[in-house]
């Protein structure tokens, strides 16, 4: 994908991970204190297990020393310990509730950095996301965007959270664990650990492998759940021209693959699953043969013994996972990089003075010309199999390399473009798809910015290019010819920008929309639950609605952007007289292609191919005998 | 959709509804527990080498049998290696054979329900149904039973060593499990209810997301950024403290069960240091406890929640039953599928050639989930070939009666006459056969273009494709493409226009020569050239055809034999285009508010 316009305010994945971690960093500091107490907490007890067996229970001569010996010795020492073993029995239980305490602060505090890290992930994703211009967001595949901004957010989450945590934590245990271990006897400890390379090494290999029939295993169930899909939408196609047979002899194929790309997947799940347990089932025979040899020797006392197998035990799941841990590492960097193309996208920005004129103010369009930008083809970065380090040069440098927008290759949309709408006055724009009506309104409201040789729009006299942005959008009302309604109830995305949250405000606004009658027909009425998981509202309604919406704010400029197309003629002509009566001082722009909505307009203007063809009032236009005469002609029932 | 809050246990979960999905594999199934059995015995037996060591070797100063022990583990190593990769092996065929026969019959079976079902629940709720449903209840005979007895064998076998060692020790060990399970018990069911509150909000904020882009158009105009990103915050940080509670739960879950393994050790060498001081026991034996006390609550825990998944897969399996379980509004009757075959097997040879005629006799009818008749005792006669336009607003109903030719559904009173015989009379696919069906929204199917044209006929010639898109003018759109009628058209024919997608399921429509015709017209914005061309493909696939136009657009259809104007789901004029503007009635409203909608496109 190649972004509209970007810059490198992250230049590299972790300089963005560096910012999404802070405020997270103490959290993850303290999970990582908390780890190191679990462990050293942990390879305490076989210690005093060891003890309790050589020197109290075998009553051979203690060795005691350190911190754990001289506690010991205080108590009593191994005479005394011989009649009172609870004192042993409750030492190793409060050692173990001791380190049962760390576990969990160690898991709530890694909970709590992530899920806050996530939390800024997200906000900060959406929030940039909303402010991105439109032309960005129609470069972009809405899909695409989401799954970057949940599984991949997710990817890099469990990146942080659990990977190299997990990391952190295992390198901890070896660290430890081999101080513990070789105290006891160094040459048995060099045995334990000889194997654990080998092990994380072929753990590793052979979760790559598997990662890869995984993928494989992902493709086909895209391929069925697709086929699905298909037949389900299209039940008709497959009804009408009844191909049941085909249809389930199609499924049959694909469901058959699926199936064979995961017994692949699970023979190779069973032999590492297996050979996993042999390896490490021999690692254990080792401890125990060399360890018996040596206690045969009187290297090693029986108590030892015994504690080295428990940390021998200790050791061999965690190393098995690391290996797994570490081939799943790579994937976080393509997800970083996914999401990083969003966060360096540049925003909808605005001019350093920005100024905040009073709207209700001649419009003037001076020679506006406009094309429509265009991007190269996008690019298959995100293919997943360019893990590793050699693309990701690759792919540093082809985000370096901006693509320079080539808007001169397109024809414009709109040549030369001027007029003036006086402040108060109603204004009609006439033309076909294409004509370029609506790119014009986009410009005014700056959802399309104009390049600076392309005219300018100007508003009491003031460039629109100079003004707040948000105050512009603010008050310029536009109802869009499919507005978007989201989830919440009727009432809710009426009073969506206003103030006035009142039933009584919505409803007057919805009876000048002519929607009033059609909510309260809904067994909710204003409470109905629209938008995605609610009722679905015809385009009609939501254009109402939509209207309703705009009316409770009461912008000084109100846009209706072919807004009535939806609407039947008689509610048009309802809600056009209704709106007249609302709107006297209101600049009022009507974008249509039904002569009827826009006759009695001030001023009406005819756009052809982004030009100005003619202009006038509706009597002097049919007179004249042009492309209005023409299209008023044509719309005349015959 | 219908997550199920409360939970209640249906006997055996609710397996036996999906048994005789099972019972085909049950000799495989058989052969998988006893291996598992066998390994997890094999699994408690490991300590008693370590107890040999010390009790034999060690305690007595002697290395005389540790090849004997070296060997012995090596062997029985190797042996469970085999035998827990057979055991995975069989327990994922059954698994994946499961899921494939099961999401078999689903699909299949949708194949056969009426439209009321597709009409009365959404693609994504049946898509579920189909394949996820069914991964669950798969996953549920092997790895869940697997696990079931996994856990279950070692804990058995571990209690049978350790009672047949020493008794009292063995008690004392156990004397924390119900404690453990108590606390198991307790923590699942906060815990089930959370992650259940926790997916539904990852569902919640990928919806945000998904509104936040397709309506950030609309946020722009309104300059609603603030307010939508303070909403977004809401939900986000709903999460966050959910998440956190959740691992706060899970966090104390887990270390519970640790320090109660450890408790329950600090026992074992508490009784069994007195017991081995006092020289009942030797130490092998005592370290042996020490190792069983340490990994005895795990298992409990596992067999716990395995019984927690089984709670939660019931719903799957109530869900994929009822879709088994749901008969075909619409089905032929026994002697029809005798004599014409079934969906999946027709019988060719005894079918009729359908003329075209086709009659509704006194047909009233409500829809399955509706409450009111839309239509009452209407009557129409289609001759042979000729043209029916159904006129009226987006919404009005316009499809009911291309529903009822197509037998889509049935009606509720009266008779829809085939021929002169009632359609009930010959089977679905006979009728299905002869139709040709264009939508409004052409369907295309992931594949080449001679894949989607070929549709309603399997065995066409190229020379019969290319007739057909010449017939439609669709023949320069396969010939610009790189691999002419091999060229991929995309998901759902993603890569092409919408009036290419249309032109092409015209000519599919043509190519299988049905005798019924059935257009939904399109309304949507196409050029204007390609708009004329769709408009003369229309009139050259009705010739000679019965065919039911659902009109959008007026002009098209003023020569048309009959036309029908619906408002509110019902037939409110009926007559040709002359009569009804003479009527002055709805047609000519219709028509009237139409037509400078209509002209400003023919402007271009």
């Amino acid at each position: 994908m190649q972004p509209t316009n970007t810059t490198q305010k992250y230049n590299t994945g972790r300089s963005l991970l560096f910012h999404f971690v802070k405020g997270s960093k103490r959290f993850f500091g303290a999970a990582v204190l908390f780890s190191m107490a679990v462990t050293v907490l942990d390879l305490f007890n076989p210690k005093i297990i060891a003890f309790t067996v050589d020197s109290v229970i075998g009553g051979k001569e203690a060795d005691l020393h350190g911190f754990l010996g001289d506690l010991l010795a205080d108590i009593g020492g191994p005479a005394y310990l011989r009649t009172h073993l609870y004192i042993l029995a409750v030492f190793v239980a409060a050692v173990a509730l001791l380190g049962a305490v760390s576990r969990y602060f160690f898991r709530l505090m890694n909970a709590k950095g992530q899920e806050k890290l996530v939390r800024k992930m997200r906000d900060e994703l959406y929030d940039h996301i909303i402010h991105l211009p439109l032309t960005w967001h129609n470069a972009n595949q809405t899909g695409d965007i989401i799954q970057r901004c949940t599984s991949d957010v997710d990817t890099v989450r469990r990146f942080l959270a659990e990977q190299l945590i997990n990391l952190m934590r295992v390198t901890i245990l070896i660290f430890f664990a081999i101080i513990f271990m070789s105290r006891i006897h160094m040459g048995l400890t060099l045995v334990a650990v000889a194997l654990v390379p080998v092990i994380i090494l072929y753990s590793f290999f052979f979760h790559s492998r598997i990662g890869q029939s995984f993928m494989k295993v992902d493709e086909m169930e895209g391929r069925l759940s697709a086929m699905v899909q298909e037949n389900l939408t299209g039940v008709r196609v497959v009804r009408a021209f009844g191909r049941e047979s085909y249809e389930k002899e199609r499924f049959g194929k694909f469901n058959e693959l699926f199936m064979n790309s995961w017994v692949r997947l699970m023979r190779l799940l069973a032999i590492f699953w297996a050979t996993g347990d042999f390896v490490s089932g021999l690692q254990v025979l080792l401890i125990v043969s060399f360890g018996a040899v040596l206690c045969v020797r009187g290297d090693l006392t029986a108590g030892e013994y015994i504690a080295f197998i428990s940390y021998n035990a200790m050791l061999t799941w965690p190393v098995r996972m690391l290996g797994r841990v570490i081939s799943e590492m790579s994937k976080a960097g393509i997800s970083i990089d996914r999401i990083r193309y969003i966060m360096n996208s540049v925003e909808e920005l605005d001019a350093e003075h920005t100024q905040t004129p009073e709207m209700n103010a001649d419009i003037v369009f001076e020679h506006v010309s406009y094309a429509y930008e265009s991007y190269p083809e996008q690019e298959k970065a995100e293919d997943p199999e360019d893990t590793g380090k050699r693309k990701k040069k690759d792919r540093e440098e082809a985000a370096a390399q901006k693509p320079e927008p080539k808007r001169n290759e397109n024809p414009n949309v709109l040549t030369d473009v001027s007029f003036t709408i006086p402040a108060g006055s109603t204004v009609g724009i006439l033309g076909g798809t294409g004509s370029g009506k609506s790119t014009l309104m986009h410009l005014m409201d700056r959802l399309l910015e104009l390049p600076e040789d392309g005219g300018r729009i100007t508003i009491g006299g003031c460039d629109i290019r100079n003004i707040d942005r948000a105050y512009l959008r603010k008050n310029i009302g536009i109802v869009l010819q499919e507005p978007y309604l989201f989830s919440g109830t009727l009432a809710e995305n009426i009073a969506l920008t206003s103030e006035r949250m009142e039933l009584d405000d919505v409803r007057a606004a919805a009876r000048v929309a002519a929607f009033d009658e059609t909510a309260m027909k809904f067994s909710k009425g204003y409470e109905t639950y629209v938008g995605e998981r609610g009722v679905t509202l015809s385009g009609g309604q939501k254009q109402r609605t939509a209207i309703a919406q705009m009316l409770l704010r009461k912008p000084p400029i109100m846009v209706f952007d072919d807004s009535l197309s939806a609407v039947d003629a008689e509610t048009d002509a309802k809600i056009r007289a209704a709106l007249r009566e609302e709107s006297r001082d209101t600049t009022t722009i009507l974008i249509a292609h039904r002569i009827s909505t826009l006759m009695h307009a001030d001023r009406i203007i005819v756009l052809d191919h982004g030009r100005i063809a003619e202009s006038g009032i509706h009597e002097e236009l049919l007179e004249k005998g042009g492309l209005y005469r023409k299209i008023y002609d044509l719309q005349q029932p015959a | 959709m219908e997550e199920e809050t409360k939970t209640r246990v249906l006997p055996f979960f609710g397996i036996p509804a999906v048994l005789p999905f099972i019972a085909k594999y049950r000799k495989r199934i058989i052969v998988m527990i006893l291996m598992g059995v066998i390994s997890s015995a094999i699994d408690s037996i490991y300590p008693l080498f370590n107890r040999y060591v010390l009790n034999h070797n060690i305690a007595e100063g002697t290395l005389d049998t540790m090849p004997l022990v070296i060997g012995g583990y090596v062997a029985l190593l190797a042996f469970q290696t085999w035998d827990n990769y057979v055991t995975t092996y069989l327990c994922s065929r059954v698994e994946l054979w499961v899921n494939r026969d099961l999401r078999d019959s689903a699909f299949n079976h949708l194949q056969t329900l009426s439209f009321s079902y597709f009409n009365q629940n959404n693609v994504g709720y049946i898509h579920a149904r189909v394949l996820s449903d069914t991964g669950r209840i798969g996953e549920l005979v092997s790895w869940h039973m697997m696990d079931m007895v996994w856990n279950s064998s070692y804990v058995i076998s571990v209690a049978v060593v350790m009672f047949l060692t020493n008794v009292r020790l063995a008690c004392l060990t156990l004397l924390l499990v119900p404690v453990a399970i108590v606390v198991i018990i307790l923590f699942q069911r906060v815990l089930v209810v959370l992650n259940r509150h926790v997916r539904e909000l990852n569902s919640k904020i990928t919806g945000d997301f998904n509104e936040g882009i397709t309506g950030v158009r609309q946020i722009k105009t309104l300059a609603a950024e603030e307010r939508m990103q303070r909403e977004f915050e809401k939900d986000t940080e709903e999460m966050r403290s959910y998440s956190v509670k959740t691992a706060h739960h899970s966090a104390l879950f887990s270390s519970s069960v640790t320090f109660l393994s450890a408790a329950a050790l600090s026992l074992v060498l508490w009784q069994g240091g007195y017991l081995t001081m006092d020289g009942v026991m030797m130490i092998g034996t005592l370290s042996v406890f020490m190792s069983y006390a340490l990994g005895i609550m795990e298992p409990f825990q596992n067999i716990i929640s395995t019984i927690t998944a089984l709670i939660q897969i019931q719903v799957n399996i109530e869900r994929l039953d009822r879709l088994l379980k749901t008969e075909s509004d619409v089905a032929d009757t026994p002697e029809v599928v005798e004599k014409y075959g079934d969906t999946f097997h027709p019988k060719k040879e005894n079918w009729e050639e359908l003329q075209g005629e086709i009659e509704f006799r006194d047909v009233s009818f409500m829809y399955p989930d509706g409450d009111e008749y839309v239509l009452e005792h209407f009557n129409l006669k289609v001759p042979k070939g000729a043209n029916v336009a159904i006129v009226g607003e987006t919404g009005a109903g316009k499809s009911t009666l291309v529903n009822l030719v197509c037998r889509f559904f049935e009606p509720t009173k009266g008779q829809v006459l085939i021929d002169g015989r009632d359609a009930r009379e010959r089977s679905q696919l006979w009728l299905h056969s002869h139709i040709g069906y264009v939508l409004q929204t052409p369907h295309l199917f992931t594949g080449t273009v001679r894949e989607n044209l070929c549709y309603g006929k399997p065995d066409a010639t190229d020379e019969e494709i290319w007739n057909a898109l010449r017939l439609v003018s669709a023949e320069d759109i396969v010939r610009r493409m790189e691999k002419g009628l091999d060229s991929e058209v995309g998901e759902g024919g993603g890569m092409l226009s919408t009036g290419e997608r249309q032109l092409l399921s015209f000519a599919r429509a043509i190519l299988a020569d049905p005798r019924i015709l059935v257009l939904d017209e399109a309304t949507s914005s196409v050029d204007t050239v390609t708009e004329r061309t769709i408009q003369e493909a229309i009139e050259t696939v009705t010739r000679g055809r019965t065919s039911f136009v659902i009109a959008h657009r007026l002009s098209t259809i003023a020569d048309a034999d009959v036309i029908l104007a619906v408002r509110d789901g019902k037939i409110v004029e009926q007559g040709t285009h002359h009569e009804l503007m003479q009527q002055r009635g709805y047609y000519y409203q219709l028509v009237m508010r139409q037509y400078d909608h209509l002209s400003s496109n023919m402007l271009e």
